[in-house]
């Protein structure tokens, strides 16, 4: 399999304000790509760079193989986009939305007609395919933006935080989509600052900050370039100081946070952490709750590369 | 593929509650309203007909005033005009038998009304004829641009002989070509309504508004504007080819909601709006691409806010209709006095002077220039919009 899109040293800027800085990625054809970021770090700015929609002040763009220029039909016709905004038309109904937008790529009637039914099934808009838009749940309506974008079965699809405010249901059934269009042979690129759904079904993940590509790789590569092997989280009604001290001083242990009466332990790697860890608290008679153990997320390795996280309070709560 | 999206795209515009509203019912409001405010002024005032004027000539008159009025009674039947003396115009003024007195030259007599204002009119600009009127109105004001349009045309050549003798000839060839183009359009039997007019206005102000549609497509079309321009300027179709079938359904639409207000001021409100159909709706089918053209254009311009730019398409649809006569008679004749290049581009102006020469005229001279220019206009405005949006990229989104 070939490269899909190439990026090349790609900088954007909006005045002052350094929006991609030297980027360079490639997707390779028939992977899930995840683009992964926290809001700002230039994800949507690369993805309207790549769909010639952006001039970009610097580096090149190739998809398919073509530098890509707005009138570049051939390779527009094998892209399809599910924007983060809802893009559909109000006065149209879910079927005629998803024939109008299949029919700016397909031509043929009889095969669209296919396809337009396929999109409707797909994104599971069965029942609801003689209402308006404004009719729809928040959920439905993001089904019907995915059906739209998805229904000339696209050879690349571009998905620009499709789960934006969307149920827990909802978002369930558009990735097992994501997933199965994939298997059926679309290259995918998407992005989020959800890193659980970019780590559920992305094969290879960028993560972006401030215009950069800070890290590339798979999800397990991505975890073995920090240092955090395991999180350990022990509920402990009091803790002194020197006790931690101590805790700190146990092996593979390199971090220890105390707050609100739950111990956060960070080991690097090594086996039997937990258990070295318990047999510490028992030896020192200190009474503990509940206790877990968790592998890092992307989120700690965001973190680790780039000193903050990767969502901010506000985001968690949606 | 165009037939598919021009049906999707008429599907769409018909669905619009807010442009049936604005683009259909509204207008339909107006024009009914007009009819309450001017039907009955239509039926038994404003009826053309000659104005009686009283003619004084006194010592050192000017001629060329004298052929002026001779031509407007005899060739235009603008006027009907009474030679006597003073004292009998000022009776006949008194008795409301003319509408006005045309004073032209010393009077020898003294005591009557013209006295005083030739002691004004003598010191303060040098002017031998004037005017006489007992009130206002419409009458009145006719006879009043007769004789500002002649001291106008007097001034500007006594200047060109005084600044640039040699360029008095040409002056002569534009007059010429002046007095041509009233004197082609011999007036038909139909009768001069100003209250029509105010009708032509209206149907201009109607196609202007077809701004608004022009605007949604435009606005639907940008990618920095609204997520369906994005999603839609991404797709494998050329841009054109989605644009098209949406200005074909715009023109449609707009057409066929004129039609039917048109139907309803001829059929239901019984305004004449003359008898050459064919022609009439080729103006009002002209005058919906200018005014879809011209919203399609403040679209695509910039990046102001919708609702800014559907702002910026109102005013300049009331300002082009305000000019056109929609809320003042007249208008168009004073514009044409002191800014007539203004009446060649202003869009409303064009689509009421066509109609007008339609109704009045048994000519097509001014009709052409008026479709003309319209044309022109609609090539420049669509010209400008679709070179903004091929191949357009955007600095941000």
């Amino acid at each position: 399999m070939g490269k899909i899109i190439e990026i090349e040293n790609l900088v954007k800027r909006y005045k002052d304000l350094i929006a991609l800085d030297h980027l360079n990625l490639s997707v390779e054809e028939g992977e899930i790509f995840g683009l992964l970021g926290p809001n700002g770090s230039g994800k949507t700015t690369a993805i309207n760079c790549i769909l010639a929609l952006l001039y970009f002040d610097k580096g090149s763009v190739k998809v398919m193989g073509k530098e890509m220029q707005p009138d570049n039909y051939e390779i527009k016709k094998q892209i399809g986009v599910v924007l983060q905004n809802v893009a559909v038309f109000e006065e149209l109904t879910v079927q005629e939305n998803i024939d109008y937008f299949c029919g700016l790529y397909i031509q043929d009637k009889k095969l669209r007609k296919q396809y337009v039914e396929e999109a409707i099934v797909f994104s599971g808009l069965e029942d609801f395919r003689k209402f308006y838009p404004k009719k729809l749940s928040g959920g439905l309506l993001r089904r019907l933006n995915i059906a739209c974008g998805i229904a000339h079965k696209p050879r690349l699809i571009i998905m620009d935080e499709p789960t934006v405010a969307v149920d827990p249901q909802s978002r369930n059934r558009i990735l097992e989509g994501i997933q199965k269009l994939n298997q059926e042979g679309a290259t995918i690129i998407y992005t989020s600052h959800y890193m659980e759904e970019v780590e559920q079904i992305c094969s290879r993940i960028a993560i972006l900050d401030k215009g950069h590509c800070v890290a590339l790789g798979t999800k397990e590569e991505l975890k073995s370039m920090i240092k955090t092997g395991e999180k350990i989280h022990i509920e402990i009604s009091e803790l002194q100081e020197i006790q931690m001290e101590e805790i700190r001083e146990l092996h593979h242990v390199y971090q220890v946070d105390y707050r609100e009466g739950m111990l956060e332990i960070r080991c690097s790697g090594g086996k039997h952490n937990l258990v070295h860890i318990l047999d510490y608290l028992g030896r020192q008679e200190i009474s503990f709750g509940r206790v877990y153990a968790e592998l890092p997320t992307l989120n700690d390795v965001f973190l680790e590369i780039t000193g903050k996280e990767l969502r901010d309070s506000a985001e968690k709560t949606l | 593929m165009f037939f598919r999206l021009y049906r999707y795209s008429l599907m769409r515009t018909m669905r619009q509650k807010i442009t049936i509203f604005w683009n259909l019912i509204f207008p339909i409001l107006l024009g009914t309203l007009f009819q309450i405010a001017f039907g009955n002024y239509t039926d038994k005032t404003i009826m053309f007909h000659q104005i009686p004027v009283a003619y004084v000539e006194g010592e050192e008159a000017d001629e060329n005033f004298t052929m002026l009025l001779d031509t407007l009674e005899t060739e235009n039947e603008l006027i009907q005009v009474q030679s006597v003396e003073e004292k009998e115009a000022e009776r006949l003024l008194e008795e409301d038998k003319v509408k006005g007195i045309f004073y032209n030259g010393r009077i020898l007599e003294t005591g009557g009304k013209r006295e005083e204002k030739e002691k004004v009119k003598t010191e303060e600009e040098g002017l031998e004829i004037f005017l006489t009127v007992k009130e206002e109105g419409i009458s009145q004001s006719i006879l009043s641009i007769i004789l500002e349009q002649f001291e106008r045309t007097r001034a500007t050549f006594t200047r060109i002989g005084k600044e640039n003798p040699a360029a008095i000839q040409e002056a002569a060839k534009v007059l010429e070509e002046e007095c041509q183009y009233l004197k082609e359009g011999s007036v038909m039997d139909t009768p001069a309504n100003s209250v029509t007019d105010y009708f032509y206005s209206l149907i201009a102000m109607h196609c202007l508004m077809g701004a608004t549609i022009g605007l949604m497509s435009a606005t639907e079309f940008k990618a920095n504007l609204n997520p369906l321009g994005t999603r839609r300027v991404v797709t494998g179709t050329r841009r054109f080819g989605i644009l098209l079938p949406d200005l074909a359904a715009n023109i449609t639409i707009q057409f066929f909601y004129m039609l039917f207000f048109i139907g309803y001021l001829t059929y239901v409100l019984d305004v004449h709006l003359g008898d050459r159909w064919g022609l009439l709706l080729l103006t009002v089918l002209m005058g919906d691409i200018l005014g879809i053209v011209l919203g399609f254009l403040i679209g695509v311009l910039g990046k102001l806010r919708y609702n800014v730019k559907e702002g910026l398409c109102i005013m300049i649809m009331m300002v082009s209709s305000f000019f056109s006569g929609l809320m003042m008679a007249g208008m168009l004749r004073v514009v044409e006095t002191y800014a007539p290049f203004f009446n060649r581009i202003n869009p409303a102006a064009l689509i009421v002077r066509a109609l007008y020469s339609l109704n009045i005229y048994d000519t097509y001279d001014q009709y052409i220039r008026c479709m003309g220019n319209m044309l022109l206009l609609i090539l420049i405005l669509g010209g400008g919009a679709f070179g903004l949006v091929r191949r357009e990229r955007y600095a941000s989104i």
